[in-house]
Protein backbone atom coordinates (compact mmCIF):
# COMPACT_ATOMS: atom_id res chain seq x y z
CA UNK A 1 0.00 0.00 0.00
CA UNK A 2 1.28 3.43 -0.91
CA UNK A 3 1.00 6.10 1.77
CA UNK A 4 0.98 9.73 0.54
CA UNK A 5 3.82 11.09 2.63
CA UNK A 6 6.17 13.65 1.09
CA UNK A 7 9.64 14.10 2.50
CA UNK A 8 11.09 17.58 2.19
CA UNK A 9 14.85 17.10 1.88
CA UNK A 10 15.46 20.80 2.33
CA UNK A 11 13.59 21.01 5.61
CA UNK A 12 15.60 21.32 8.80
CA UNK A 13 13.05 19.16 10.60
CA UNK A 14 14.26 15.67 11.47
CA UNK A 15 13.02 12.94 9.15
CA UNK A 16 11.11 10.98 11.80
CA UNK A 17 9.26 14.17 12.77
CA UNK A 18 8.22 14.95 9.19
CA UNK A 19 6.89 11.42 8.72
CA UNK A 20 5.15 11.38 12.09
CA UNK A 21 3.35 14.70 11.54
CA UNK A 22 2.07 13.64 8.13
CA UNK A 23 1.01 10.16 9.15
CA UNK A 24 -0.79 11.57 12.17
CA UNK A 25 -2.58 14.08 9.93
CA UNK A 26 -3.62 11.32 7.50
CA UNK A 27 -5.15 9.35 10.37
CA UNK A 28 -6.82 12.27 12.10
CA UNK A 29 -8.25 13.68 8.90
CA UNK A 30 -9.82 10.29 8.22
CA UNK A 31 -7.87 9.80 4.97
CA UNK A 32 -6.56 6.62 6.53
CA UNK A 33 -9.62 5.02 8.05
CA UNK A 34 -9.64 2.98 11.22
CA UNK A 35 -8.81 -0.63 10.56
CA UNK A 36 -6.53 0.17 7.60
CA UNK A 37 -3.49 -2.10 7.51
CA UNK A 38 -0.35 0.00 7.16
CA UNK A 39 2.69 -1.14 5.13
CA UNK A 40 5.26 -3.12 7.08
CA UNK A 41 8.09 -1.14 8.64
CA UNK A 42 10.54 -2.35 6.00
CA UNK A 43 8.17 -1.54 3.12
CA UNK A 44 7.50 2.01 4.26
CA UNK A 45 11.22 2.52 4.89
CA UNK A 46 11.96 1.56 1.27
CA UNK A 47 9.20 3.82 -0.02
CA UNK A 48 10.39 6.83 1.96
CA UNK A 49 14.12 6.02 1.62
CA UNK A 50 14.64 6.05 5.35
CA UNK A 51 15.77 3.46 7.84
CA UNK A 52 13.53 0.97 9.63
CA UNK A 53 14.69 2.58 12.84
CA UNK A 54 12.87 5.79 11.90
CA UNK A 55 9.65 4.07 10.82
CA UNK A 56 9.62 1.91 13.96
CA UNK A 57 9.95 5.05 16.04
CA UNK A 58 7.04 6.71 14.22
CA UNK A 59 4.81 3.63 14.58
CA UNK A 60 5.69 3.36 18.28
CA UNK A 61 4.99 7.05 18.95
CA UNK A 62 1.62 6.92 17.19
CA UNK A 63 0.76 3.69 18.94
CA UNK A 64 1.48 5.37 22.26
CA UNK A 65 -0.87 8.18 21.22
CA UNK A 66 -3.55 5.59 20.53
CA UNK A 67 -3.67 6.25 16.78
CA UNK A 68 -2.19 2.90 15.75
CA UNK A 69 -2.34 -0.59 17.13
CA UNK A 70 -0.06 -3.51 16.37
CA UNK A 71 -1.25 -7.09 16.21
CA UNK A 72 1.56 -9.55 16.74
CA UNK A 73 2.28 -11.34 13.49
CA UNK A 74 -0.34 -9.45 11.48
CA UNK A 75 0.87 -5.89 11.25
CA UNK A 76 0.10 -2.35 12.22
CA UNK A 77 -3.42 -0.96 11.86
CA UNK A 78 -5.06 2.42 12.18
CA UNK A 79 -6.92 2.51 15.50
CA UNK A 80 -10.41 3.88 16.15
CA UNK A 81 -9.95 7.58 16.62
CA UNK A 82 -12.72 9.41 18.48
CA UNK A 83 -14.37 12.54 17.09
CA UNK A 84 -12.93 14.59 19.92
CA UNK A 85 -9.34 13.51 19.24
CA UNK A 86 -9.89 14.31 15.59
CA UNK A 87 -11.00 17.82 16.45
CA UNK A 88 -8.11 18.61 18.80
CA UNK A 89 -5.59 17.31 16.29
CA UNK A 90 -7.24 18.71 13.19
CA UNK A 91 -5.47 22.06 13.33
CA UNK A 92 -2.09 20.81 14.56
CA UNK A 93 -0.58 20.27 11.09
CA UNK A 94 -1.88 23.63 9.90
CA UNK A 95 -0.44 25.28 12.99
CA UNK A 96 2.98 23.77 12.28
CA UNK A 97 2.88 24.98 8.67
CA UNK A 98 1.96 28.47 9.89
CA UNK A 99 4.87 28.43 12.32
CA UNK A 100 7.34 27.65 9.57
CA UNK A 101 5.84 30.35 7.34
CA UNK A 102 6.22 32.89 10.15
CA UNK A 103 9.79 31.71 10.68
CA UNK A 104 10.55 32.25 6.97
CA UNK A 105 9.10 35.73 7.30
CA UNK A 106 11.22 36.46 10.34
CA UNK A 107 14.36 35.49 8.44
CA UNK A 108 13.38 37.93 5.69
CA UNK A 109 12.82 40.65 8.32
CA UNK A 110 9.08 40.94 7.67
CA UNK A 111 7.01 43.05 10.02
CA UNK A 112 3.87 41.49 11.56
CA UNK A 113 1.83 43.77 9.24
CA UNK A 114 3.60 42.44 6.19
CA UNK A 115 3.01 38.86 7.35
CA UNK A 116 -0.65 39.68 7.85
CA UNK A 117 -0.85 41.07 4.34
CA UNK A 118 0.95 38.03 2.86
CA UNK A 119 -1.41 35.69 4.69
CA UNK A 120 -4.49 37.47 3.30
CA UNK A 121 -3.04 37.40 -0.20
CA UNK A 122 -2.32 33.66 0.06
CA UNK A 123 -5.91 32.98 1.13
CA UNK A 124 -7.22 35.13 -1.71
CA UNK A 125 -5.03 33.32 -4.23
CA UNK A 126 -6.21 29.88 -3.14
CA UNK A 127 -9.88 30.93 -3.31
CA UNK A 128 -9.27 32.34 -6.74
CA UNK A 129 -7.85 28.98 -7.88
CA UNK A 130 -10.97 27.17 -6.75
CA UNK B 1 21.42 -0.47 18.54
CA UNK B 2 19.81 -3.67 19.73
CA UNK B 3 21.32 -5.54 22.63
CA UNK B 4 20.98 -8.86 20.79
CA UNK B 5 24.14 -10.54 19.63
CA UNK B 6 25.46 -8.78 16.52
CA UNK B 7 25.46 -10.66 13.22
CA UNK B 8 29.08 -9.71 12.61
CA UNK B 9 31.69 -8.61 15.10
CA UNK B 10 35.25 -7.53 14.38
CA UNK B 11 37.43 -6.80 17.34
CA UNK B 12 40.86 -5.29 16.80
CA UNK B 13 41.18 -6.97 13.42
CA UNK B 14 44.33 -6.21 11.46
CA UNK B 15 45.59 -7.28 8.09
CA UNK B 16 48.65 -6.00 6.25
CA UNK B 17 50.17 -6.50 2.84
CA UNK B 18 53.18 -4.62 1.51
CA UNK B 19 50.90 -2.04 -0.06
CA UNK B 20 47.94 -1.85 2.29
CA UNK B 21 47.15 -1.87 5.98
CA UNK B 22 43.68 -2.65 7.24
CA UNK B 23 42.68 -1.90 10.81
CA UNK B 24 42.72 -2.26 13.68
CA UNK B 25 39.00 -2.56 13.02
CA UNK B 26 36.33 -2.66 15.69
CA UNK B 27 32.90 -3.10 14.17
CA UNK B 28 29.56 -4.59 15.14
CA UNK B 29 26.91 -5.20 12.51
CA UNK B 30 23.49 -5.43 14.19
CA UNK B 31 21.17 -8.33 13.43
CA UNK B 32 17.94 -7.59 11.63
CA UNK B 33 19.23 -4.54 9.77
CA UNK B 34 20.83 -3.52 6.51
CA UNK B 35 24.28 -2.08 7.11
CA UNK B 36 26.07 -0.42 4.19
CA UNK B 37 29.84 0.01 4.04
CA UNK B 38 30.83 3.07 2.05
CA UNK B 39 34.21 4.52 1.29
CA UNK B 40 36.56 5.48 -1.53
CA UNK B 41 38.38 2.88 -3.60
CA UNK B 42 41.03 1.14 -1.56
CA UNK B 43 39.39 1.90 1.77
CA UNK B 44 39.31 -1.77 2.75
CA UNK B 45 35.72 -2.78 1.99
CA UNK B 46 36.54 -5.84 -0.09
CA UNK B 47 39.36 -6.92 2.23
CA UNK B 48 36.87 -6.81 5.09
CA UNK B 49 34.58 -9.17 3.17
CA UNK B 50 37.51 -11.48 2.41
CA UNK B 51 38.33 -11.59 6.10
CA UNK B 52 34.74 -12.44 7.00
CA UNK B 53 34.75 -15.29 4.47
CA UNK B 54 38.05 -16.61 5.77
CA UNK B 55 39.64 -16.10 2.36
CA UNK B 56 42.41 -14.18 4.12
CA UNK B 57 43.45 -14.46 7.78
CA UNK B 58 43.86 -11.52 10.13
CA UNK B 59 47.22 -11.15 11.89
CA UNK B 60 45.50 -9.84 14.99
CA UNK B 61 42.04 -9.54 16.47
CA UNK B 62 38.97 -11.73 16.43
CA UNK B 63 36.09 -12.08 13.97
CA UNK B 64 32.67 -13.53 14.73
CA UNK B 65 29.91 -14.32 12.26
CA UNK B 66 26.53 -15.27 13.72
CA UNK B 67 28.31 -16.12 16.94
CA UNK B 68 30.99 -18.36 15.39
CA UNK B 69 34.53 -17.90 14.15
CA UNK B 70 34.63 -17.78 10.36
CA UNK B 71 36.15 -20.92 8.95
CA UNK B 72 35.90 -21.88 5.34
CA UNK B 73 35.62 -25.49 6.41
CA UNK B 74 32.73 -24.89 8.78
CA UNK B 75 29.80 -25.96 6.59
CA UNK B 76 27.20 -25.24 9.27
CA UNK B 77 28.19 -21.60 9.35
CA UNK B 78 28.49 -21.38 5.57
CA UNK B 79 24.96 -22.72 5.20
CA UNK B 80 23.62 -19.80 7.22
CA UNK B 81 25.23 -17.15 5.05
CA UNK B 82 25.59 -16.14 1.45
CA UNK B 83 28.06 -13.97 -0.39
CA UNK B 84 27.74 -12.28 -3.74
CA UNK B 85 31.15 -10.99 -4.89
CA UNK B 86 31.65 -7.97 -7.07
CA UNK B 87 33.27 -9.94 -9.85
CA UNK B 88 32.51 -13.58 -10.43
CA UNK B 89 35.15 -16.22 -10.85
CA UNK B 90 35.58 -17.56 -14.36
CA UNK B 91 36.14 -21.17 -13.30
CA UNK B 92 32.47 -22.06 -13.74
CA UNK B 93 31.91 -20.31 -17.07
CA UNK B 94 31.21 -23.60 -18.83
CA UNK B 95 28.34 -24.40 -16.46
CA UNK B 96 24.70 -23.69 -17.20
CA UNK B 97 22.77 -21.83 -14.53
CA UNK B 98 20.68 -24.93 -13.89
CA UNK B 99 23.85 -26.96 -13.25
CA UNK B 100 25.20 -24.43 -10.83
CA UNK B 101 21.85 -24.38 -9.03
CA UNK B 102 21.98 -28.18 -8.70
CA UNK B 103 25.41 -27.82 -7.15
CA UNK B 104 24.13 -25.23 -4.66
CA UNK B 105 21.23 -27.48 -3.79
CA UNK B 106 23.71 -30.17 -2.66
CA UNK B 107 25.35 -27.85 -0.19
CA UNK B 108 22.37 -26.08 1.29
CA UNK B 109 19.76 -28.18 3.11
CA UNK B 110 17.49 -25.14 3.31
CA UNK B 111 17.53 -24.66 -0.49
CA UNK B 112 14.06 -23.64 -1.66
CA UNK B 113 13.57 -24.57 -5.28
CA UNK B 114 10.30 -22.65 -5.63
CA UNK B 115 11.90 -19.53 -4.31
CA UNK B 116 14.80 -19.98 -6.69
CA UNK B 117 12.46 -20.34 -9.67
CA UNK B 118 10.47 -17.32 -8.58
CA UNK B 119 13.65 -15.22 -8.34
CA UNK B 120 14.77 -16.32 -11.81
CA UNK B 121 11.42 -15.25 -13.21
CA UNK B 122 11.49 -11.98 -11.35
CA UNK B 123 15.02 -11.20 -12.53
CA UNK B 124 14.28 -12.51 -16.01
CA UNK B 125 17.19 -14.98 -16.08
CA UNK B 126 17.27 -17.86 -18.55
CA UNK B 127 18.72 -20.85 -16.61
CA UNK B 128 19.74 -22.76 -19.76
CA UNK B 129 22.43 -20.23 -20.72
CA UNK B 130 26.06 -20.99 -19.89
CA UNK B 131 27.50 -18.63 -17.27
CA UNK B 132 30.32 -17.61 -19.60
CA UNK B 133 27.80 -16.43 -22.20
CA UNK B 134 25.83 -14.25 -19.78
CA UNK B 135 26.15 -10.48 -19.69
CA UNK B 136 27.57 -9.04 -16.49
CA UNK B 137 24.12 -7.96 -15.31
CA UNK B 138 22.51 -11.30 -16.11
CA UNK B 139 25.25 -13.12 -14.24
CA UNK B 140 24.84 -10.78 -11.28
CA UNK B 141 21.09 -11.46 -11.16
CA UNK B 142 21.70 -15.21 -11.26
CA UNK B 143 24.20 -14.96 -8.40
CA UNK B 144 21.66 -12.99 -6.35
CA UNK B 145 18.98 -15.62 -6.98
CA UNK B 146 21.43 -18.37 -5.98
CA UNK B 147 22.38 -16.48 -2.84
CA UNK B 148 18.81 -15.87 -1.73
CA UNK B 149 17.38 -19.31 -2.55
CA UNK B 150 18.61 -20.94 0.64
CA UNK B 151 17.23 -18.11 2.81
CA UNK B 152 20.50 -17.19 4.52
CA UNK B 153 20.51 -15.44 7.89
CA UNK B 154 23.37 -13.23 6.80
CA UNK B 155 23.81 -11.89 3.29
CA UNK B 156 27.12 -10.32 2.28
CA UNK B 157 26.96 -8.24 -0.90
CA UNK B 158 29.94 -6.56 -2.55
CA UNK B 159 28.70 -3.93 -5.02
CA UNK B 160 25.55 -5.92 -5.83
CA UNK B 161 24.29 -3.53 -8.49
CA UNK B 162 27.30 -3.68 -10.79
CA UNK B 163 26.08 -4.32 -14.31
CA UNK B 164 22.37 -4.09 -13.48
CA UNK B 165 20.05 -1.99 -15.59
CA UNK B 166 17.75 0.44 -13.70
CA UNK B 167 14.76 -1.89 -13.73
CA UNK B 168 16.74 -4.93 -12.58
CA UNK B 169 18.27 -2.70 -9.92
CA UNK B 170 14.83 -1.68 -8.68
CA UNK B 171 13.73 -5.33 -8.60
CA UNK B 172 16.83 -6.17 -6.63
CA UNK B 173 16.09 -3.49 -4.03
CA UNK B 174 12.52 -4.72 -3.65
CA UNK B 175 13.66 -8.33 -3.39
CA UNK B 176 16.24 -7.48 -0.75
CA UNK B 177 13.72 -5.41 1.15
CA UNK B 178 11.27 -8.34 1.14
CA UNK B 179 14.03 -10.70 2.25
CA UNK B 180 14.48 -8.43 5.30
CA UNK B 181 10.75 -8.58 6.22
CA UNK B 182 11.39 -11.53 8.48
CA UNK B 183 13.14 -9.19 10.93
CA UNK B 184 15.93 -11.53 12.00
CA UNK B 185 17.99 -11.43 8.82
CA UNK B 186 20.97 -9.22 8.19
CA UNK B 187 22.54 -7.66 5.11
CA UNK B 188 26.05 -6.25 5.00
CA UNK B 189 26.54 -4.48 1.70
CA UNK B 190 29.47 -2.56 0.23
CA UNK B 191 28.21 0.05 -2.19
CA UNK B 192 29.44 2.97 -4.25
CA UNK B 193 25.92 3.97 -5.21
CA UNK B 194 24.60 6.76 -3.04
CA UNK B 195 21.03 6.12 -4.13
CA UNK B 196 21.32 2.45 -3.24
CA UNK B 197 22.53 3.29 0.26
CA UNK B 198 19.78 5.89 0.56
CA UNK B 199 17.07 3.37 -0.20
CA UNK B 200 18.36 0.22 1.39
CA UNK B 201 20.51 0.93 4.42
CA UNK B 202 19.58 1.33 8.07
CA UNK B 203 23.16 1.85 9.26
CA UNK B 204 26.13 3.29 7.40
CA UNK B 205 29.75 2.38 8.06
CA UNK B 206 32.24 4.87 6.64
CA UNK B 207 35.65 3.43 5.80
CA UNK B 208 38.76 5.14 4.51
CA UNK B 209 42.38 4.02 4.14
CA UNK B 210 41.82 0.80 6.03
CA UNK B 211 40.05 2.42 8.98
CA UNK B 212 36.44 2.59 10.12
CA UNK B 213 35.71 6.30 10.56
CA UNK B 214 32.31 5.74 12.10
CA UNK B 215 29.05 3.82 12.21
CA UNK B 216 25.91 5.91 11.85
CA UNK B 217 22.21 5.40 11.83
CA UNK B 218 21.36 6.55 8.32
CA UNK B 219 18.58 9.03 9.03
CA UNK B 220 20.38 10.51 12.03
CA UNK B 221 23.41 11.04 9.80
CA UNK B 222 21.39 12.96 7.21
CA UNK B 223 19.52 14.90 9.91
CA UNK B 224 22.74 15.89 11.65
CA UNK B 225 24.87 17.02 8.73
CA UNK B 226 23.96 20.35 7.12
CA UNK B 227 25.63 23.19 5.28
CA UNK B 228 25.03 26.82 6.18
CA UNK B 229 25.99 29.89 4.17
CA UNK B 230 26.83 33.13 5.93
CA UNK B 231 27.56 36.55 4.50
CA UNK B 232 28.38 39.61 6.59
CA UNK B 233 30.99 42.08 7.82
CA UNK B 234 33.04 41.09 10.79
CA UNK B 235 32.68 37.35 10.37
CA UNK B 236 35.85 35.53 11.31
CA UNK B 237 36.84 32.05 10.35
CA UNK B 238 38.37 31.35 13.76
CA UNK B 239 35.21 32.35 15.58
CA UNK B 240 32.97 30.31 13.25
CA UNK B 241 35.14 27.20 13.64
CA UNK B 242 34.42 27.25 17.36
CA UNK B 243 30.64 27.12 16.97
CA UNK B 244 28.94 24.06 18.46
CA UNK B 245 28.66 21.20 15.97
CA UNK B 246 30.77 23.02 13.37
CA UNK B 247 32.85 20.47 11.50
CA UNK B 248 34.53 22.73 8.95
CA UNK B 249 34.48 26.33 7.74
CA UNK B 250 35.36 27.36 4.23
CA UNK B 251 35.83 30.91 3.03
CA UNK B 252 33.94 31.42 -0.20
CA UNK B 253 35.55 34.75 -1.02
CA UNK B 254 34.69 38.22 0.26
CA UNK B 255 32.69 38.05 3.45
CA UNK B 256 30.97 34.78 2.52
CA UNK B 257 31.54 31.57 4.44
CA UNK B 258 30.34 28.02 4.07
CA UNK B 259 29.91 26.18 7.31
CA UNK B 260 29.59 22.40 7.56
CA UNK B 261 27.85 21.13 10.67
CA UNK B 262 27.77 17.58 11.97
CA UNK B 263 25.25 18.47 14.68
CA UNK B 264 22.79 20.72 12.88
CA UNK B 265 20.49 21.28 15.84
CA UNK B 266 23.19 22.72 18.11
CA UNK B 267 24.67 24.71 15.25
CA UNK B 268 21.31 26.13 14.31
CA UNK B 269 20.52 27.20 17.87
CA UNK B 270 23.91 28.85 18.11
CA UNK B 271 23.53 30.68 14.78
CA UNK B 272 20.15 31.90 15.98
CA UNK B 273 21.36 32.91 19.43
CA UNK B 274 24.35 34.82 18.07
CA UNK B 275 22.12 36.35 15.36
CA UNK B 276 24.68 35.44 12.69
CA UNK B 277 23.83 36.43 9.10
CA UNK B 278 22.71 33.09 7.61
CA UNK B 279 21.71 33.49 3.97
CA UNK B 280 20.98 29.88 3.18
CA UNK B 281 21.23 26.29 4.27
CA UNK B 282 21.19 22.94 2.65
CA UNK B 283 21.14 19.23 3.51
CA UNK B 284 24.19 17.20 2.54
CA UNK B 285 24.48 14.18 0.31
CA UNK B 286 26.37 11.10 1.40
CA UNK B 287 29.40 11.84 -0.79
CA UNK B 288 29.77 15.31 0.76
CA UNK B 289 29.49 13.89 4.28
CA UNK B 290 32.07 11.21 3.47
CA UNK B 291 34.42 13.80 2.05
CA UNK B 292 34.10 15.94 5.18
CA UNK B 293 34.72 12.94 7.45
CA UNK B 294 37.74 11.80 5.44
CA UNK B 295 39.22 15.31 5.40
CA UNK B 296 39.41 15.13 9.19
CA UNK B 297 41.02 11.69 9.26
CA UNK B 298 44.43 11.64 10.91
CA UNK B 299 47.10 11.09 8.26
CA UNK B 300 48.15 7.45 8.53
CA UNK B 301 47.88 7.08 12.28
Amino acid sequence: MWIPIQINDQSAEPLYYQIEVQLRALILSGQLMSGTLLPSIRELALQLKCSVITIRRVYQDLEAEGLLRTKQGTGTFVADVGEQARDTHRLKAVEAAMDSAVEAGRRANCTPEELDQLYREAVARSQYKR
Amino acid sequence: METAQPAVRLDGVQFTTDRFRLGPIHLEVPRGYVTAIVGPNGSGKSSTFRLLLDLIKPEAGTIELLGSRPHSRNPELRQRLAYVPETNSDCDEGLRASEKAAFHQLWYPTWDVNRYQELLRRFDVDPSVRLGKMSKGMRQKLELALALAHQPELLLLDEPSSGLDPIAWKHMLETLSRYMEDGSRTILVASHLIEEVRRLADYIVVMSRGQVLGVYEKDALFDNWRTYYLIGDGLEERMLTQGPGVHAVERMGGQAYKLISSASQSTEQWLHREALPVTGQQPMELDDIMEALIARQQPFS
